[in-house]
């Protein structure tokens, strides 16, 4: 504008204006009445807090449980769990492959995966992980619309039609055991006749998913009369189809159950049990390990 | 165009209420061949962002160079960067409306333009970037209350609403809606909530801004992220730059339209301002780098350190993008009187400010995912650094952002009287206290 000013600046430039009237300027801070007014008002106000503290964290508790935790859904008798152990495992990918086939996923976007490592004798082992619908699962806390959820039975839930895919929950779990939806799926799942067939639908694009446990299997099962993990109509894929046994599934609220007994009859562990999330899959370490 | 009239005189538009209109609006007619120039670029970086926001819409996040293990990218860094260079209009109306600092009243309208902008920016790079942006009205329909991104996604949408609030009454008072006599009162009465609007501002600005920075400061299985200086940090940085951005904005109009928009007085005070929230903000993030890297040792910690200097330039853009250049030198320069006086060092300072944020927020969203999850034995040998350059489509969706608030903002400055107090410019401007 320098070079070629407007008319309006030229004018403007012209024009007399009136001088700049002194700002208003407070010499003091505050003055006595309003530093007692102030003094009142916090007491009052902390006063007023100590009484509502109570009942207010009271309804908060309510509330926070509401949202995260769906009670109507699942029976809270049973706790869905898995011990996977990983002194039988072969690293056979039979388990990865049958997830992908029941539930349809494709390869870069697998529920349940398996990777390699070494103990310090320099044994191989594998480690395989699906979800691990962790008790305080971070993904749940994180969803700011409660797409993902507790159900009572302690399955972590997704409700593809409320997510808005902000990919938060990725971000927050642990164990990446979450995926995104980046494209619509046009592929062919290779794995299915082999491994399975698909059970349930594809999900659609720009929302997560992850395992579900066979939730699909688990709810039918019960409905007819069946016991997930015992039951391998309602037991998910992955247990199924291990060849050397090394995946239990069942309710840990049962003393009876397959997994209760394995864990209360050796030691296992849980996959960073330092966060406080409180997975409610078990392994039973390699040999070499312990 | 006619002379002067009595309505532009300053304090008149907006203390005694009368009807203001006709405010003259600048206009573009007699413009120089430099405003055609810039609305060229304006035009072009619009293009940009509508073609890039299409072909993301129709083809979905795929055509992002974002993954499952790096979520999040240049998208959230705009995102992030908008709403704390919109953090301006709540420290400068807590200024006017709460602590009666009438006359930053000068600079506070354009301040709530600017936050305006800044927040709806915000607004738009979120829609791009989920998954389903047809459902972007989820947060209010089912609700988290647990999920600080609930929290964020509600304090957004309210203090929009807080912004647009604050902006109607100087549209209308700017325009010939004044001559509506309804429109006028409710201009009128809209001012006379100023304070108690300002108030809510104050409120939601103080949750969501540092809410921002405990979306990462939450996160437990992230070392390098989990800290609970995050949030405050969040705030301290937001305040700072929006002031900042603020200022920037004021001089460079100021510069471009031949104006001093807001006396000198002022514009000091405000440059003062920014200087001790610089202050403030360097010495938590000493202390935060201190207690978390020298005074105590995490393991976790100190690996997620190593693989950032192995395989990003964070360090040094830690150490000279965010603290050297992107707060201790401009604190200097607005903290001593004899370069806080001369407005181009004003202009210097603050884009230095606005600079480290944009770094800051940068780092912050990328260091975490940069360092790969450790959950089990053998995740290391599997899982690698995760490396991250933003697409081209990511970076024609920025552009456009970009271009979109400079437009709003261009067109604010012209047709809306958002620098009531201003004056023509004098030789000697640049220097003067």
């Amino acid at each position: 504008m320098n070079n070629k000013p407007g008319m309006s600046d030229i004018q403007d430039a012209l024009t007399p204006k009136e001088p700049e009237s002194a700002p208003e300027s407070r010499t003091e801070l505050l003055s006595r009445r309003e530093f007692v007014t102030l003094m009142i008002g916090a007491g009052a106000s902390m006063v007023l807090a100590a009484t509502l503290a109570e009942p207010l964290n009271t309804f908060a508790k309510d509330i926070l449980q509401n949202r995260t935790t769906h009670a109507d859904e699942g029976d809270a008798r049973h706790h869905w769990g898995m011990v996977i152990d990983l002194s039988k495992c072969i690293g056979c990918d039979y388990c990865v492959f049958a997830c992908q086939a029941t539930n349809d996923t494709a390869d870069e976007m697998r529920w349940n995966i398996r990777i390699s490592d070494e103990t310090p004798l320099g044994d191989t082992f594998f480690v395989t992980r699906p979800c691990l619908h962790c008790k305080h699962a971070p993904c749940v806390q994180v969803c700011p619309v409660g797409a993902t959820y507790s159900r009572a039975d302690g399955l972590v839930v997704m409700d593809y039609a409320k997510c808005i895919g902000c990919r938060y929950c990725q971000t927050a779990c642990p164990y990446g055991a979450r995926q995104f939806n980046w494209r619509e799926r046009t592929d062919v799942n290779t794995h299915t006749p082999d491994f399975g067939t698909p059970e349930v639908p594809r999900r659609p694009r720009g929302v997560v998913e992850k395992c579900t446990f066979c939730i699909h299997r688990i709810d039918a099962g019960l409905a007819n009369g069946l016991m997930p993990g015992v039951d391998p109509e309602a037991t998910p894929a992955c247990v199924n189809i291990c060849p050397v046994t090394a995946r239990h599934f069942g309710n840990l609220n049962d003393p009876t159950s397959s997994v209760a007994k394995i864990i209360s009859a050796q030691p296992t562990l849980r996959l960073r049990e330092d966060l406080g999330t409180d997975p409610s899959v078990y392994y039973i370490p390699p040999k070499g390990i312990i | 165009m006619t002379a002067n009239t009595p309505a532009m005189t300053p304090h008149e538009s907006h203390d005694a209420h009368v009807p203001a209109y006709p405010f003259k609006p600048l206009g573009f007619r007699g413009s120089g061949v430099w405003v055609r120039f810039w609305f060229l670029v304006l035009f072009a970086m619009l293009c940009v962002g509508a073609v890039s926001g299409l072909y993301v819409l129709q083809n979905g996040l795929s055509v992002t160079n974002l993954t499952d293990e790096l979520p999040w990218g240049l998208w959230i860094t705009v995102d992030l960067s908008s709403i704390a260079l919109g953090a301006g209009a709540f420290s400068l109306s807590a200024a006017v409306y709460l602590m009666g600092l009438k006359q930053y009243e000068a600079i506070a309208r354009a301040a709530v333009l600017v936050g305006l902008l800044g927040y709806t920016s915000a607004m738009l790079a979120l829609f791009i970037d989920i998954g389903r942006p047809d459902r972007f009205y989820h947060p209010v329909l089912y609700w988290n209350v647990h999920s600080v991104l609930w929290e964020i996604t509600m304090c957004v949408l309210l203090y929009s609403t807080v912004l647009v609030t604050e902006l109607v009454p100087i549209i209308i008072e700017s325009t010939k809606l004044n001559n509506v006599a309804f429109l006028r009162k409710l201009a009128h009465t809209l001012h006379s909530f100023m304070p108690y609007v300002a108030f809510l501002g104050v409120c939601l600005s103080l949750l969501h801004q540092s809410s921002l920075g405990a979306t990462y400061g939450i996160l437990t299985a992230r070392p390098i992220w989990y800290s609970p200086s995050a949030p405050v940090l969040f705030i301290l940085s937001a305040a700072t730059a929006g002031a900042s951005l603020t200022m920037l904005a004021t001089l460079v109009s100021g510069r471009l339209l031949n104006r001093q928009m807001v006396p000198s007085k002022v514009m000091n005070g405000v440059a003062r301002f920014i200087g001790y929230a610089c202050l403030a903000y360097l010495y938590l993030k000493m202390w935060s780098w201190l207690a978390t890297n020298y005074y105590s040792h995490v393991p976790e910690q100190q690996l997620g350190a190593e693989i950032l200097a192995e395989n990003t330039p964070y360090n040094f853009t830690f150490w000279f993008g965010e603290v050297l250049f992107g707060a201790f030198v401009p604190m200097i320069l607005l903290l001593w009187p004899r370069t806080r006086a001369n407005r181009n060092i004003l202009i210097l300072a603050s884009v230095m400010i606005i600079a480290g944020l944009v770094i800051n927020r940068w780092n912050m969203t990328l260091s975490g995912f940069v360092i790969p999850m450790d959950w089990s034995p053998g995740v290391k040998e599997v899982l690698s650094v995760n490396r991250y350059q933003p697409a081209l489509v990511e970076w024609g969706v920025s552009i456009g952002i970009v271009g979109y608030s400079w437009t709003a903002f261009t067109l604010g400055v012209r047709y809306l009287n958002i620098y009531p107090d201003w004056r023509p410019r004098r030789k000697g401007d640049e220097a003067e206290v």
